[in-house]
């Protein structure tokens, strides 16, 4: 097969930590965490807190010009705002998505909606159109179909690891040449649907989370949506378009080990991080930072580490998990994080793992200087789902 | 470079026709209703019964079309896991949906939201056959299963695996059937149903018939639709499995196929297993039986005369008079 790399041509970014791409850069950069008390979701849960988006519904409406009544979710609005701003970077029109493709990563859906409105889809007509906008398709379609028609649509639903999944399918399409540019990401808000559902399953910090920290005691949940344009090299070279950076290799595996609980020995990561780097054609020591998965669960953090140890063996790269701040945005996580990575790399320093203090037993030792100035040629981002579904992606700088 | 043909080993559903079976070629149940569950086989060969009550049906059924597909096959570990589904497992879903709205947001079951989530079944089958390969799930409403086969397409010929196993499944509880007659996703004289496809793919081993292309396209114009369906059959085919199901509206989207291939039969599975999310699985597993037994039943032709196979059927889904999804079936060379 003819050798068809994939840069990234744009990408759009709407988090707890900011609306743009500049906005989240700021954050990060002055170590600001986007969790902190619920103010947009409808819940009795107020003891937990969020990484929520800091805009209302009819905030995000008025921003992407939706007509006021016009049946739409929570997810599909935050889609819409990262997409805009990925095409607005990558220069594409309403002309050009003819000729791209689009696939999106989502879980929750329309969930928002459904939650509130299921008695009516049970008793009444008067939210039908609501039953339209439930699933994981009609989601994407509503963000895709906002910008245009693109040449092909779909949607992936790993759990935490859609947007990351979702951006190794559109790559696999570019490297195939079945297109020649795709735009790939993910979208999730918050739910009351999945606070409590991982409420029940008793994973929730009730104090801003702390990943690899000794004392972590669960994850925050987060929302937001981001897409990256990928786009094969030659293609835009053509047209001129600046590579913001470059998607030099990706891996998916699965631990097929547990449900919701991941392998003490982290098999699944292991071998997602390993794929990913035998694909870019990389040793571990040219990775020079690592953005964890890092949920803050005891679990999760606890088997990330042995998985990276076993990889990286003495020369553990820095690690963060950016989830300190932006809550853990679940099936966006992928995309948001491989923006994350995008901007540290353009921008020359390591995120910070936010609220970290006490070391764990035989875990890893997180980032905790931004190191401003410094070069990165190569990031790992991971991104671990429920059903053991690991995937990692190696980032790397444009040359 | 040449390729090696993907070939399709085995394909099983559990639907509203018998079980992991085909026994609907020539002896179809029929139904009246316009909401109907499929029909489960004895699950105790494949799941003990204690992992079984931990289980929504479309675990299980999942679970026993991938464990069957695998053994007919001959394989164990397939090196891909993929699949589509367009709700998920919708019965745990709408119960804890339901405890949520009624009850509040108390006591509600860890089971149910575990299972609410899309990947499940792909993970499950990833746990239970033991596979760290890759493994992935789509949902994209009846369009999932299309684009899972197209994910698989890829990972072969890019190099990246040598088997998968490939599958849809979806359930229906009877509050969400409801919902779906009220958004159209069900049409007026369709039946409501539900379906379990696995399909197992390899590059070598006894098989049904190879797999010579999978296309997806969102929107095309009439000249796109033209190009497509001429390079698809430019090899020749005996007929095209469509998705018409007898509603005016879903049917106007196939419309193409009566002007870019005259006088090829039409084929259509919708009347014998109904329409869900899944319901393109069930369409491709029957084209895949009928290039195994190299026939295709009258049960699935539109003039009731029983067709010849051997050239190869085309596997044609439209959904929503948007997404298009094409795959080609030959027969195995020297077959």
């Amino acid at each position: 097969m003819q050798d068809r790399s994939v840069l990234i041509t744009g990408c759009g970014i709407v988090s707890a930590i900011g609306q743009d791409c500049g906005q989240v850069l700021d954050s990060l950069l002055k170590v600001r965490t986007g969790v902190g008390p619920l103010k947009y979701l409808k819940t009795g849960h107020t003891e937990f807190p969020v990484g929520e988006v800091k805009l209302s519904d009819e905030e995000m409406e008025r921003m992407m010009g939706i007509v006021p009544g016009t049946p739409t979710t929570r997810t599909a609005l935050m889609g819409m705002i990262a997409l805009h701003e990925a095409l607005g970077e990558a220069g594409l029109n309403a002309q050009d998505l003819k000729e791209c493709g689009f696939v999106n990563g989502t879980t929750v859906g329309g969930m928002d909606k459904s939650e509130q409105y299921y008695l009516d889809f049970i008793g009444n007509d008067s939210r039908n159109a609501y039953i339209n906008t439930h699933d994981c398709g009609s989601c994407s379609e509503m963000i895709a179909d906002r910008f245009g028609r693109f040449r092909i649509i779909t949607t992936i639903s790993t759990a935490c690891s859609s947007a990351a999944n979702a951006i190794e399918m559109a790559a696999d399409m570019i490297r195939l040449g079945e297109a020649d540019i795709v735009v790939a990401g993910g979208s999730e808000c918050i739910t009351k649907f999945h606070l409590n559902g991982f409420n029940s399953l008793m994973i929730l910090d009730h104090s801003q989370c702390r990943p690899f920290d000794a004392e972590r005691a669960g994850l925050n949940l987060g929302e937001g949506a981001a897409f990256v344009v990928l786009e094969e090299a030659g293609h835009a070279a053509a047209r001129n378009a600046k590579a913001l950076a470059r998607l030099s290799g990706y891996g998916n595996a699965c631990d097929a080990f547990h449900q919701t609980a991941s392998s003490p020995d982290g098999e699944g990561a292991y071998l997602a991080m390993t794929k990913a780097l035998k694909e870019a054609g990389l040793k571990p020591v040219d990775i020079d930072y690592v953005n964890a998965h890092g949920t803050g669960t005891p679990n999760n953090d606890e088997s990330e580490s042995q998985a990276m140890k076993r990889l990286f063996g003495s020369s553990m790269p820095p690690v963060s998990s950016t989830k300190s701040m932006t809550g853990h945005t679940t099936s966006a996580s992928g995309a948001i994080e491989t923006v994350i990575c995008i901007l540290a790399l353009r921008n020359g320093f390591i995120p910070v793992n936010y609220a970290f203090e006490h070391p764990m037993e035989n875990g890893i030792v997180p980032n905790m200087d931004l190191n401003e100035g410094c070069r990165l040629r190569h990031v790992l981002c991971n991104s671990f789902g429920f059903g053991g579904n690991d995937s990692s992606l190696v980032i790397s700088a444009a040359e | 470079m040449e390729r090696k043909p993907i070939k399709i080993l085995s394909a099983k559903q559990i639907s509203i026709q018998a079980p992991l079976s085909e026994e609907w070629m020539d002896n179809p149940l029929n139904y009246s209703e316009d909401y109907v569950r499929a029909v489960d086989p004895d699950f105790k060969q494949f799941i003990s019964a204690g992992d079984a009550r931990r289980m929504g049906k479309l675990l299980k059924r999942a679970l026993a079309t991938s464990l069957s597909a695998l053994q007919e096959g001959g394989i164990d570990n397939p090196d891909a896991i993929i699949t589509g589904t367009g709700f998920g497992s919708i019965e745990n879903t709408e119960l804890f949906l339901d405890a949520l709205v009624r009850e509040g947001e108390q006591l509600l079951k860890p089971t149910q939201f575990m299972q609410s989530t899309h990947n499940t079944a792909s993970s499950l089958i990833g746990i239970h056959t033991h596979c760290h390969g890759y493994n992935s799930t789509y949902s994209q409403k009846g369009f999932s299963f299309d684009s899972a086969l197209y994910d698989a397409w890829m990972q072969f010929r890019i190099g990246r695996i040598r088997s998968a196993l490939v599958g849809s499944h979806d359930e229906m509880s009877p509050v969400f059937s409801g919902f779906v007659r009220k958004a159209g996703h069900v049409k007026e004289g369709e039946i409501c149903s539900e379906a379990a496809v696995s399909v197992l793919l390899a590059e070598s081993g006894d098989a049904y018939c190879t797999l010579d292309g999978v296309r997806l396209v969102d929107t095309p114009s009439a000249d796109d639709l033209k190009a497509i369906v001429a390079e698809f059959t430019a090899s020749g085919i005996d007929a095209v499995m469509t998705g018409r199901s007898g509603n005016s509206e879903n049917d106007s989207w196939y419309g193409f196929l009566d002007s870019f291939l005259p006088g090829i039969p039409q084929l259509l599975y919708k009347p014998l297993f109904g329409v869900n999310f899944s319901s393109s699985a069930t369409g491709f597993y029957a084209a895949a039986c009928c290039m195994r037994d190299g026939r295709v039943p009258s049960v699935l032709s539109v003039s009731g005369k029983p067709v010849e196979c051997s050239k190869g059927i085309l596997v044609v889904n439209v959904v929503e008079g948007r997404h298009y999804s094409f795959s080609l079936l030959k027969p195995v060379c020297g077959r």
